[in-house]
Order: C-alpha cells, then sequence, then structure tokens
C-alpha cells in the first residue's frame, strides 16, 4: 500500500474549493437546463423528504417541549410567565426550527448522499455513466439540490409546527398558562420579517447541504477507509457550514429587516 | 484507430503509465496482460478520456481526446462499449432497468419495444431469467453477463473493451464468458481484453500487449509470446504448463 498524509494543504483546499464550485455552478445550472431527470428527483424527494418525516417530527417535538419547559420556569422567577410564547416562537422560528431540521437534513440525508455516491465512484459506476454519455452532475447531483431545495423549507415548516405545539402542550399542561394566550402570541410572531426569515434559511441550508454532500461523496478515493473518510467529512463539513451560515444570515436579516442590535 | 503518443499519467507521486505510446486498429484483438497494480484498466480509462493523461495525446481517429471536455468526449465514448472491472452495474436498479439504460436515455421506445429488446439481450447472454433481480442478487458470472448485455445495448460502438471480464470466475464460467466475447465480435469488430489471465488472453486475442510498472515491454502474436525469452513474461505463460488458474489472485511478478 501507498501511505498517504491526509493534512490538507493550502493548495489542496484551493484545488478543492474550485472544484466544489465548478461542480455547483454545473449542478445548478441543470436546475433550468435540459435534460431534466425527473424520475430521479422524485425518488429523492421521497427519500429525502418522506422519509425524513418522522425523524423531524420527533425531534422538533422535544426540542420545543425542552425549550417551552426551560423558559417557562426561567420566566416564572420574574413573573414574566406570559412571555413564553413570543420567545419560544422567536426562537423556533427563527433560528431552532431551522438550524436542528437542517442539521437532521445533513445527518440522515446528507451522510446517505456521500455514501451511496461514494459506492457508486469506487465501483466504477460514475464512471460507466461517463461512458453512456450521461452527465453524472446532471443524473446524481441536480435532482439532489433540487430535493434538498424543496424538502428541507417543508420539513422545517413542518418541524416548526410540531415544535409549537410541543411548546404548547408543556406551557398549558406543566406551566399552568392559558392557551389561548399562548397561540395568540405566537400568532404575533407569525408576522412578515421571521416567517421570511425561517423560510429562507433552508433554502440556503439545503442548497449547501446537498452541494457539500455530493461533493464529498463523488471525490471519494480509496475503498472503505475512504468512503468513511467522505461521509463523515460530508455531514461534518455541512454542520459547520450550517451553524456559520446561520449566524451569517441571521446578521444580515436583521439588518435588511432594520432591526437594532 | 486508437494512438498513444508519449502518453504519461500519475495518480499523485505513482507514475502509472510512462511515456507509453502504441497504437490499436478497431478490427484488431488485443490482451492487455500485466500484474495487478500495472496500470491495465488505467490505459482503457486514457482510451475513452475518464482520466486526462499528464504528458503527452491521446488520438481516436485522428482526433486528439485529450483538450476536450466532456460534452466533447461524448461522440468518442460512443465508439467504444466498455465493460468495468466487477460489472459496475447500477445497484439501484433491477438488471431490467440496468439493460434498458441507454434506451431509456437515448431512445423514445415503447414499454413493450424496451421490454422485448431486454429480453432478447439478456437471452443473448443467456440470464433472461434474472431480469427482475437486483444486482446483488446475482451471482459473479450473471454479474459480468448482464454488464455485457448492458454494455451491448448501449449503441452500436466500433470496438469493446473489457477490464477482466473473467477474474474470479470458474474456468466454466469463464469460457462462457470467453466465448461471448468471441460471438459478439463477429462481425469484424474488435476488441481489448484487459486480464491477467493468459489462458482467457490465448482464446481471445490475437496480439498481445504486456504491461509492468507502466511500461510495454512486450507487443507481438501469438508465435512471439510463446518463444519469447523474457523470463517475465515466461512466469506468466508457465500458468499454461501447469494447466491451472490463478483466479483472481494477483501473479508474482
Ligand atoms: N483512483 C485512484 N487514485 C489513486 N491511485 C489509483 C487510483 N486508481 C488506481 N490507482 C493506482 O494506479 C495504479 C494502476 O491502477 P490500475 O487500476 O490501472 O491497475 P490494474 O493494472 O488495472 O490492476 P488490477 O489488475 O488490480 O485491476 C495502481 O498502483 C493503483 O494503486
Ligand atoms: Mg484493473
Amino acid at each position: 500500500m501507498r501511505g498517504r498524509v491526509h493534512t490538507i494543504g493550502l493548495r489542496e483546499l484551493i484545488f478543492n474549493l474550485q472544484d466544489f464550485y465548478l461542480l455547483s455552478y454545473r449542478a445548478s445550472l441543470g436546475i433550468i437546463r435540459r435534460p431534466f431527470y425527473i424520475k430521479d428527483t422524485i425518488e429523492q424527494m421521497d427519500y429525502a423528504g418522506a422519509g425524513s418525516f418522522f425523524i423531524v417530527v420527533l425531534i422538533s417535538l422535544f426540542v420545543g417541549m425542552a425549550l417551552s419547559l426551560q423558559i417557562s420556569a426561567e420566566l416564572s422567577t420574574l413573573g414574566l410567565k406570559m412571555y413564553t410564547g413570543k420567545i419560544v416562537g422567536i426562537s423556533i422560528i427563527r433560528e431552532l426550527g431551522p438550524v436542528v431540521v437542517a442539521v437532521v437534513y445533513a445527518g440522515r440525508v446528507g451522510s446517505g448522499i456521500a455514501s451511496e455516491l461514494g459506492s457508486m465512484v469506487l465501483g466504477h459506476q460514475v464512471d460507466t455513466l461517463r461512458v453512456f454519455g450521461v452527465d453524472p452532475t446532471r443524473k446524481l447531483v441536480t435532482p439532489r439540490i433540487v430535493s434538498a431545495l424543496l424538502m428541507l423549507p417543508v420539513l422545517t415548516i413542518i418541524g416548526d409546527a410540531v415544535s409549537l405545539l410541543g411548546g404548547y402542550y408543556i406551557a398549558v399542561n406543566v406551566a399552568h398558562q392559558s392557551g389561548t394566550f399562548y397561540w395568540s402570541s405566537i400568532r404575533e410572531v407569525l408576522d412578515f420579517e421571521n416567517v421570511f426569515s425561517g423560510i429562507l434559511k433552508p433554502f440556503v441550508f439545503g442548497y449547501l447541504i446537498a452541494n457539500i454532500c455530493c461533493f464529498m461523496g463523488l471525490s471519494t478515493q480509496g475503498g472503505a477507509v475512504g468512503m468513511r473518510r467522505s461521509t463523515t467529512r460530508a455531514v461534518v463539513y455541512s454542520m459547520i457550514v450550517i451553524v456559520i451560515t446561520d449566524f451569517v444570515l441571521t446578521r444580515a436579516l436583521l439588518y435588511i429587516l432594520g432591526f437594532s442590535v | 484507430m486508437i494512438e498513444f503518443d508519449h502518453v504519461s499519467f500519475a495518480y499523485g507521486a505513482n507514475h502509472v503509465l510512462q511515456d507509453l505510446s502504441l497504437s490499436i486498429g478497431f478490427g484488431e484483438r488485443v490482451a492487455v496482460l500485466g500484474g495487478s497494480g500495472d496500470g491495465k484498466t488505467t490505459i482503457l480509462k486514457v482510451i475513452l478520456g475518464l482520466i486526462k493523461p499528464d504528458a503527452g495525446r491521446v488520438l481516436i481517429d485522428g482526433e486528439d481526446i485529450t483538450t476536450r471536455d466532456e460534452e466533447g468526449l461524448r461522440e468518442i465514448r460512443m465508439k467504444f462499449s466498455m465493460v468495468f472491472q466487477e460489472g459496475a452495474l447500477f445497484d439501484s436498479l433491477t438488471v431490467k432497468e440496468n439493460v434498458a439504460f441507454c434506451l431509456r436515455e437515448y431512445t423514445h421506445l415503447s414499454e413493450e419495444d424496451i421490454d422485448r429488446k431486454v429480453r432478447d439481450i439478456l437471452s443473448m447472454v443467456g440470464v433472461e431469467a434474472a431480469m427482475h433481480l437486483m444486482p446483488e442478487e446475482l451471482s459473479g458470472g450473471m454479474h459480468r453477463r448482464v454488464a455485457l448485455a448492458r454494455s451491448l445495448a448501449a449503441f452500436d460502438p466500433k470496438m469493446f473493451l473489457y477490464d477482466e471480464p473473467t477474474t474470479g470466475l470458474d474456468p466454466i464460467n469463464a469460457d462462457n464468458i470467453c466465448r461471448l466475447i468471441l460471438d459478439l465480435a463477429h462481425n469484424g469488430k474488435g476488441y481489448i481484453v484487459v486480464t491477467h489471465k493468459v489462458v482467457d488472453a490465448l482464446k481471445l486475442a490475437e496480439r498481445f500487449l504486456f504491461l509492468k510498472s507502466g511500461v510495454i515491454f512486450f507487443d507481438g502474436g501469438r508465435e512471439e509470446l510463446m518463444t519469447t525469452a523474457d523470463p517475465d513474461i515466461r512466469r506468466f505463460i508457465s500458468e499454461l504448463n501447469y494447466g491451472t488458474d490463478t483466479h483472481g489472485e494477483d501473479f508474482p511478478s
């Protein structure tokens, strides 16, 4: 076996980024240009969307309940329990919902993308596509990007709704607040600014996750160890990019929508 | 006509092909022999433009393919039919869908026509019964046959490329695959078959290339092969005298 050092030098990093941009560019172009792989896209949407439904519901439910519990406990010591709904609502819709669902998506769908594409590379299936004159970027990457662009926002909305319901359950049954008041403060929170931020984020996250995971999968090298490496990297890089992008987006949106911090 | 003009290729510091020059006509029956890791598969990938050489030119029908992009390579790739080592079936698709892949991609045949065509091709390679199975349910030999079938459904190639079509198969299955390869080449079409089994190479080819560490150190016909004094080649050929196969094993070099 030939030994290989796996530290990424600056040169390699720049090369990788260049390849990454090229792949995203070509794959994104595939969204608007023929050929369209509708069937592959629907398959991906089924796997990514329908397949992630239960895990998103489960995790969002508990996040919503825990958050509501924590906040109402804290606020009741200050006698401000009636703000629970508002704080839970904003936290879920603007921050936690998009980030939690995106992380779940990266863990479940992203790792699947990287390992599937990785094994296709190692098994020469990607080369076979190229020999058949089919562009793997269009056939494999574009459907996964489209699927993420469509499914992650939907999953996020579902996750948000479930979290708010969980929060409601705790607020009413454990913290003994008025349910009507909880919902009316949630309704207040559902204004344009908050909803816009809450929906924009999953679009951006979905695009990034799909691109990163496809790139990692397609650049797999070197057998089972290589697969492990690219799958791990796909998930880790996705998570890092999610949290950093979230911060940047939050900052940018607050600025654009005219809040001062 | 495939021409290599001083082609070199390296994976990082691993110099796989070194200053390789050769030419092969589309009608020739060529066996590329060599030990594991000597760059046999790499040669096929270079021919198809799947990897670009670091130096030198590759000419297909007189056209330099090293300067072409993916789009431009398409037309070149359609001149060949390639079966990869291990078959490389799409493991998310059934046997039928694998074979129908190019039909669906490039033609507008009706479902019945596709069904009939796939059935015809599969019965030609003798695995019609496996039509609705998934690739993971196939045995090694069936896998290779389906891969062959899929490459047949593609286009009308000028030349076939086979990467170790018989490795890992028992002698009977290996022999069947060899027959199939010969059958497919009936109308004067040539092939390049990569193998490290001299037995199969002798069944299939008229011209033999021996590759070692990225250099061709033998290029000749059957006579020359059997009478050569080169000790490395003699070691390969000695396999014949024992009458045994080295299935899937790397031949010592
Ligand atoms: N994707 C890759 N990345 C890095 N090195 C590679 C890659 N593919 C092949 N190599 C190296 O290139 C050399 C030649 O590989 P190649 O696949 O052409 O060998 P081969 O002659 O086909 O061997 P085998 O009989 O085992 O298939 C080997 O040393 C291998 O380690
Ligand atoms: Mg090989």
